[in-house]
């Protein structure tokens, strides 16, 4: 069983975010990058999966900042192999990064065949959650996202996916394998691993580098963007002060203001 | 009779070769553990073997049975040399020496050590069988330990009472007198009395820093994982319960109890641990909960006799526990927060500084301009809202008193002291060589900090490579700027408060009177807690507790109980601190007990700022 993950870095909301001059993107020079959440889960589900199955896990990355950090931690963890694809421009789309992964993945000798490929669901950076829906597309394998709880009938060659629905519902899938997937949570937290361990597999593992595939000039995107900008706060939050019984009683004025007592 | 020192031969031979074959194995064991050094300032260390084995200090502690012990050991000491000196004659007959009561003075000697041992057995059984206090072991292991001593002494007795009325009778008391010990012997090692024989050694090897932590490794699980050292620990213990009775996390319910982990470890040194029924020693014999459950606060190390090491052990046992990533997950979220942003909030280390913009002045960045105190002002105080009214008083008070100081702004980061004692030794590593970097990158003669935790790493985990000639915490400046007149003090302030002695403060660094000193200083009245200086019931907050979640099962949390003890202090409505956790938690306790309006928690710093007026 090989499982792929696809990671992807995010710009950290940690740090305070700037405009970049011209007002249409991120300011990089400020800007931290961390993995994305999801993607993270992904892979501790992949963990999971190769602890409880055989499986062997490769991780796949886009180059970024601080992107090897990510990299051998996912090896510290327990991936068995890193790969990180280097050489494209910053900024690509959503629909170039899922090609990039896409054609990455079925040209470079060494990655394929795959059983399964896990990825985070969303990405702060793609909130419509494509990058997945389009690798699969891509690469002509079902999708199923949004998935909270995972397992693998390895025999029949199966993944068992589990969807949370509003109003309490679950869902049971089973999917042909092999299959894009879009993990929302992990069965557990990602795990913690020591920075000692982290630092040994810097000494004694590598990251391959792969060149980016070249792409089709997609020509002109149909969506740019127009502006960046950060929000105005609406309003503010007033604060009550004073003794209890001040606080109390201002808090019962407000209600009555507003016809709620 | 010659026939008789055949027999004693025998005996002796039997005795000392099961004493012998007991004692071996454990050398044994202790050679295949991991080393540690510990054969350092030998003079020191004959000094607290002269402290706490010959004169029993920490037993004396506790009055009655303390002194009823002390005599025990000297009646103990002196039946063993009596005992050597006639095996000798006795194997030996043909010396030219007589036995040792037949010599006067040393069989008055005998007689007066043989009775007071005997008034002092008594107090001993009337304790252990009526009084017990709690968390003592009361085993049948200790009732024969108890009788054989009571045999020895009354035997030797019998046997000079009887020596011209009856010298048959004195014989066979001799016998008698002579067996027992030889039964004894052959026992001890078996029994928990090997405290008799390990205590001794296991004070002579005690850490001359308490608060040390093991070099770094990659922790222990398995026997020979563990130095030699804390081996030892379980050999040495007595299961006299003082750990249990002064530890924080055994009070407030919690899973730990320093003195079944030391009874853990003997059995692990014993090869007795559950090992055999394919059960895991950390894990499931010294469970995570028990194991997570140590604030660190030292009371146990304080308060053991026989000067054992429970806090290393269990940091030994967390480090194996972080290797396998098994661990709370709030901690886990506060490690995944330090390793990224150098402090467990999660917030930028943009942030870090943002306190300052509540001064009206700007504190000098000592990266940029020399400085003469580098003021290391840790997480709790630059991060935690509840902390900034404190954090920004001492800066005013350091402003007001015209001091040269300044701060490393985002250059500073977690300084590692809880992480290393959560067991994350990389991690800890890591924090330390980013502080280095900046303070290598900086200008100043001394480190002053507000934080007890930042000051035991800065002080005795970073150098020799911290750049700076002294470490300080706050209120030692303080009192040095009081004592030379340079703090300009307006008011009294006439008030009763009590004192909240940090485990960091305290028992880690014995700094006990710079803080009262202040107080006293600004005119406030002291009310002591009856837990006060190496006694301070600690606040929770220690060794990353202070990131983790309370046990589902708690009686009381330390804090609260620390409240409640000051809270019941009359006429005292304030309670004085010197550590922003300790500022947190009493906070926090005091609203969960209903105490607010009738007890306030304050920082010192700003009851000086209120004297500086």
């Amino acid at each position: 069983m090989h499982i792929l993950v696809l990671l992807k870095m995010v710009p950290d909301v940690v740090e305070e975010l700037e405009i970049a001059p011209g007002g249409k993107a991120l300011d990089l020079e400020y800007l931290r990058m961390i993995l994305s959440e999801s993607d993270d889960h992904a892979l501790e589900e992949a963990l999971v999966l190769k602890e409880r199955h055989d499986a062997r896990i490769t991780v796949l990355a886009l180059d970024a900042p601080e992107v090897d950090d990510a990299l051998f931690t996912a090896l510290a963890k327990g991936a068995d192999r890193a790969i990180k694809i280097v050489g494209m421009d910053a900024g690509l789309s959503t629909r170039q990064a899922a090609r990039v992964f896409s054609q990455t993945i079925a040209h470079e000798p060494g990655i394929l065949p795959v059983d399964l490929i896990l990825t985070g669901v969303q990405a702060i950076d793609d909130l419509d959650g494509l990058i997945a829906p389009l690798v699969a597309d891509d690469m002509g394998l079902p999708y199923l996202g949004i998935i909270t709880r995972l397992d693998l009938d390895a025999p029949k060659h199966l993944a068992l996916a589990v969807k949370e629905y509003p109003g309490a519902v679950r869902g049971e899938f089973e999917v042909n394998l092999p299959a894009v997937l879009g993990m929302q949570a992990a069965e557990k937290p990602p795990r913690y691993v020591p920075v000692a361990k982290v630092r040994a597999t810097m000494k004694s593992r590598t990251v391959d580098c792969l060149p980016v595939p070249t792409l089709a000039d997609g020509g002109w995107p149909a969506v740019q963007v127009v502006e960046m900008r950060r929000n105005e706060p609406a309003g503010h939050a007033e604060m009550l002060e004073g003794a209890p019984t001040q606080v109390s009683e201002r808090l019962c004025g407000i209600l009555a203001e507003h016809g709620l007592l | 009779m010659p026939n008789e020192a055949i027999y004693l031969w025998i005996l002796t031979l039997t005795a000392f070769g099961l004493f012998g074959r007991r004692v071996s194995r454990y050398v044994r064991v202790l050679l295949a553990a991991r080393p540690e050094k510990r054969w350092d300032r030998v003079g020191r260390r004959l000094r607290l073997v002269l402290v706490n084995v010959l004169g029993q200090r920490r037993l004396i502690e506790e009055p009655v049975v303390g002194v009823a012990h002390l005599v025990i050991f000297w009646s103990f000491v002196f039946f063993a040399a009596s005992f050597f000196w006639n095996l000798v004659r006795g194997l030996l007959p043909f010396l030219p020496i007589p036995y040792a009561d037949e010599v006067p003075w040393m069989s008055a000697a005998l007689a007066v050590s043989g009775v007071a041992g005997l008034l002092a057995l008594s107090v001993a059984a009337v304790r252990r069988y009526f009084f017990p206090p709690p968390r003592l072991e009361k085993s049948k292991d200790a009732s024969i330990i108890l009788g054989l001593i009571a045999v020895v002494l009354l035997s030797s007795l019998a046997g000079q009472w009887f020596r011209t009325s009856a010298p048959a009778v004195s014989r066979a008391m001799w016998w008698v007198h002579m067996v027992t010990v030889l039964g004894f012997l052959a026992y001890l090692p078996y029994s928990k009395h090997l405290h008799l024989l390990a205590s001794p050694f296991g004070v002579f090897f005690a850490s001359l820093q308490p608060g040390k932590l093991p070099e770094a490794s990659s922790g222990a699980a398995r026997r020979e994982e563990f130095t030699w050292r804390q081996l030892f620990s379980g050999l040495a213990c007595a299961e006299c319960g003082r750990c249990d009775r002064s530890c924080p996390a055994f009070q407030s319910g919690s899973a730990l109890s320093p003195k079944m982990l030391m009874h853990h470890m003997k059995e692990l040194a014993r090869g007795t641990a559950a090992g055999h029924t394919g059960a895991v020693f950390v894990g499931d014999v010294i469970t995570r909960e028990e194991i997570w459950a140590c604030t660190s606060c030292l009371a146990c190390m304080e308060r053991c006799p026989v000067m054992n090491e429970h806090v290393p052990v269990l940091i030994e046992m967390r480090r194996h526990l972080i290797g396998e990533g098994d661990m709370d997950e709030s901690l886990q979220q506060a490690l995944k927060n330090l390793t990224r942003y150098g402090n467990s909030f999660g917030a930028a280390p943009r942030a870090r500084p943002k306190w300052t913009q509540q001064l009206d002045f700007s504190i000098k960045d000592a990266r940029k301009e020399p400085v003469h105190y580098l003021w290391f002002v840790g997480d709790y105080c630059s991060y935690d809202p509840r902390v900034a009214a404190a954090t920004c008083a001492a800066a005013r008070v350091f402003h007001k008193a015209g001091v040269d100081f300044g701060i490393l702004y985002e250059g500073e980061h977690n300084s590692g002291n809880d992480v290393r004692l959560a067991g994350e030794e990389g991690l800890f590593e890591s924090l330390r060589d980013k502080n280095r970097n900046s303070f290598a990158r900086a200008h100043f003669n001394e480190i002053v900090t507000t934080d007890p935790h930042s000051f035991q790493a800065l002080k005795h985990e970073y150098p020799p490579e911290n750049g700076a000639s002294s470490v300080l915490h706050h209120t030692q400046l303080l009192r040095q700027w009081i004592v030379n007149g340079d703090l300009p003090l307006r008011r009294k302030l006439h008030m009763k408060v009590t004192y909240h002695d940090p485990c960091y403060l305290g028992r880690y660094n014995a700094i006990f009177e710079a803080p009262r000193h202040v107080m006293a200083a600004l005119g406030l009245t002291l009310v002591e807690m009856r837990r006060n200086r190496t006694y301070a019931y600690c606040c929770g907050a220690g060794g990353g507790r202070i990131w983790m979640e309370d046990p589902p099962v708690f009686k009381e949390r330390p804090a609260v109980t620390r409240v409640r003890e000051a809270a019941a202090l009359e006429g005292v409505r304030t309670l004085v601190v010197v550590c922003p956790k300790d500022l947190v938690m009493f906070q926090d306790a005091i609203k969960t007990t209903g105490l607010e309006g009738r007890l306030e928690v304050k920082e010192l710093s700003e009851l000086v700022e209120q004297a500086m007026g």
